[in-house]
């Protein structure tokens, strides 16, 4: 993090980064005031980014680390740098010591095909209290043990979260507001986050969204010593327009269809993510542990992953293995409509559907991964990473990987080798 | 030959036992009602996990400025951590948004200044540079 006060260095300031930032400061000028060693307004500006290269042997899907950010690596290119690749550049202004505001812009491949820069967070922080404080605007999600800065590879051992377990949350902030307590007892620190808000996220460029709303959620972060636990849950009302003509489609074929799409479509559905994060680390041993479970009560299916990492530091080399399993916790396949009950001019339309919502069912992830790599810190703020992962999607399902083409076989491994090169500044 | 390497021996031994030789002490103002803390508590400060004194007063780290050798042995000695991963841990805490790492001073004097005029402060400093300005909480050794 690279500080600069605003008299001396104004022409350092990206000129959009400063035009979004003036409103604010306006606003805040009547209270700004000079404290006795802090000059304020204190800029802060910093940043993180990531080039890396991932290469996959399955050439009838694509890996990628999430569904938001399609990495295609495997079907549309062998060795893909969008899996992991992103910059991300954080702008922030301290007022006083109650006042403070961040803007953060990330630049990742997007599910529009393109690196076009996006607001991350943009909020306003009033700390009340050296231990309580307030954030409104857009937020990061508190979930998962390094959800909120899981963009931020240089601050991870891996390559990237692993996708069994992150790959359920693709959304990484809200926008709304949070209160966030630093407490003490008996000798453990904790924080715990309150939060409320939505989001709405484009999934392709054909108006297909993905809107959560009242997203209302609770994370508790307890350290001691080597020790972290972090135990987070969050419910929201979801709808994806993704699957919807499908669903449309079953509702005319009658009662047995309308059960079909009250059952797996996503329209209004209430989903809950529960998930319980613990990390020991000594400075050399580092071991991580998650588990959790994400019910989105529609075709996004109900699933429990985990997954658990053991590392050491020699120095400046941290070699790690990872095992993370996903599965369903429901069914993965539907007879769909029964062709029985149906006229025989009808059955071939019915059988289609059937065909197109098994389709659906067999992308709730059901996969394990076993991974190997290392991270070198080969300078200050560099950290170089080389990973191998063993990925199985298992039981019909085509696991985590996205753009699943119809030679698609499930039941093999897929071996993905990533290199990255991680940076803060 | 032998005394050579005796000599070039000797000289390695010198030289790592150097800053084994060299004490760093954490300091509060004198002004400061602090009494002695544990190496876990003044490591809960100054990575931010707390904002108060065991009392209950607010605290506020100063760091030594990056690089320099005594924040090294500090983070070393108080949280088990080497330069990658306390930067590792303040690039969590900035890009979360949960607070940013402490401010920084040039050298042992101005810490110490720093520190004697402002109760609330803590730092870090080799044991030489101790006045009465200051008082001591815990030694690094």
């Amino acid at each position: 993090m690279y500080k600069f006060d605003i008299g001396s260095h104004r022409r350092q300031c990206p000129p959009f980064l400063a035009i979004s930032s003036v409103a604010f400061l306006c606003l805040m000028q009547s209270s700004a005031r000079a404290d006795d060693d802090v000059d304020f307004p204190n800029w802060t500006f910093g940043g993180y980014g990531t080039a890396g290269a991932a290469y996959s042997s399955e050439r009838q899907a694509d890996y990628a680390a999430n569904g938001l950010n399609p990495g295609g690596a495997g079907y549309t290119h062998r060795v893909s740098p969008a899996v992991d690749s992103r910059l991300g550049a954080q702008l922030g202004i301290s007022i006083n010591n109650q006042w403070s505001a961040t803007l953060q812009l990330v630049s990742e491949r997007n599910s529009q095909n393109s690196y076009r820069p996006a607001v991350e967070w943009a909020n306003i922080k009033y700390q009340m209290t050296p231990d309580f404080s307030l954030r409104l605007g857009r937020i990061a999600l508190p979930i998962f043990l390094h959800g909120d800065y899981r963009k931020a590879a240089y601050a991870l051992a891996w390559a990237r979260p692993p996708v069994e377990v992150y790959g359920a949350l693709p959304l990484s902030s809200s926008d709304g507001i949070d209160a966030s307590y630093r407490w003490n007892a008996l000798g453990v620190n904790n924080v715990t986050q309150a939060f409320f808000g939505h989001a709405a996220v484009k999934i392709n460029d054909a108006n297909t969204f993905a809107r959560a709303r009242q997203i209302t959620g609770l994370s508790n972060t307890t350290t001691r010593g080597a020790l972290t636990v972090r135990a987070s849950a969050m419910t929201a009302n979801l709808s994806i327009n993704l699957a919807q003509p499908l669903f449309d489609a079953f509702r005319q074929f009658g009662p047995q269809g309308e059960a079909l799409a009250t059952t797996y479509g996503a329209d209004h559905k209430q989903v809950v993510i529960g998930n319980i994060g613990v990390s020991y680390d000594t400075g050399n041993l580092f071991l991580m542990g998650e588990a959790s479970r994400f019910n989105a009560r529609s075709f996004l299916g109900d699933k429990t992953a985990y997954y658990a990492t053991a590392g050491y530091r020699f120095g400046t080399i941290a070699p790690y293995i990872t095992y993370a399993r996903a599965r369903s916790n429901g069914q993965t396949r539907d007879q769909g409509l029964d062709l029985a009950f149906l006229p025989p001019q009808a059955a071939p339309a019915a059988a289609y559907l059937n065909g197109q919502l098994n389709a659906l069912l067999r992308t709730i992830a059901t996969q394990q991964t076993s991974s190997i790599g290392v991270r070198w810190d080969f300078m200050p703020n560099r950290a170089f990473k080389l990973q191998y992962d063993r990925v199985s999607p298992q039981g019909g399902s085509s696991g985590t990987l996205i753009n699943v083409q119809p030679g698609f076989e499930s039941g093999h491994p897929v071996h993905v080798l990533s290199a990255s090169l991680d940076f803060v500044f | 030959m032998f005394i050579d390497k005796l000599a070039c021996g000797l000289f390695l031994i010198t030289l790592m036992g150097a800053p084994l030789a060299r004490e760093l002490v954490v300091i509060v103002s004198a002004k400061n009602s602090s009494m002695a803390l544990r190496p876990e508590q003044v490591a809960d400060i100054f990575l931010a996990q707390t904002g108060r004194f065991p009392q209950g007063g607010a605290a506020v780290a100063i760091d030594q400025m990056l690089g320099s050798s005594s924040r090294d042995e500090f983070y070393y000695k108080v949280a088990s951590k080497s330069p990658s991963l306390v930067k590792a841990y303040w690039t969590r805490m900035v890009f979360t948004g949960r607070g940013a790492p402490p401010r920084e001073e040039s050298g042992n004097d101005a810490v110490r200044e720093l520190i004697a005029g402002n109760p609330e402060m803590i730092g870090y400093i080799d044991r030489d540079a101790l006045d009465g300005s200051v008082k001591v909480v815990l030694v690094l050794r």
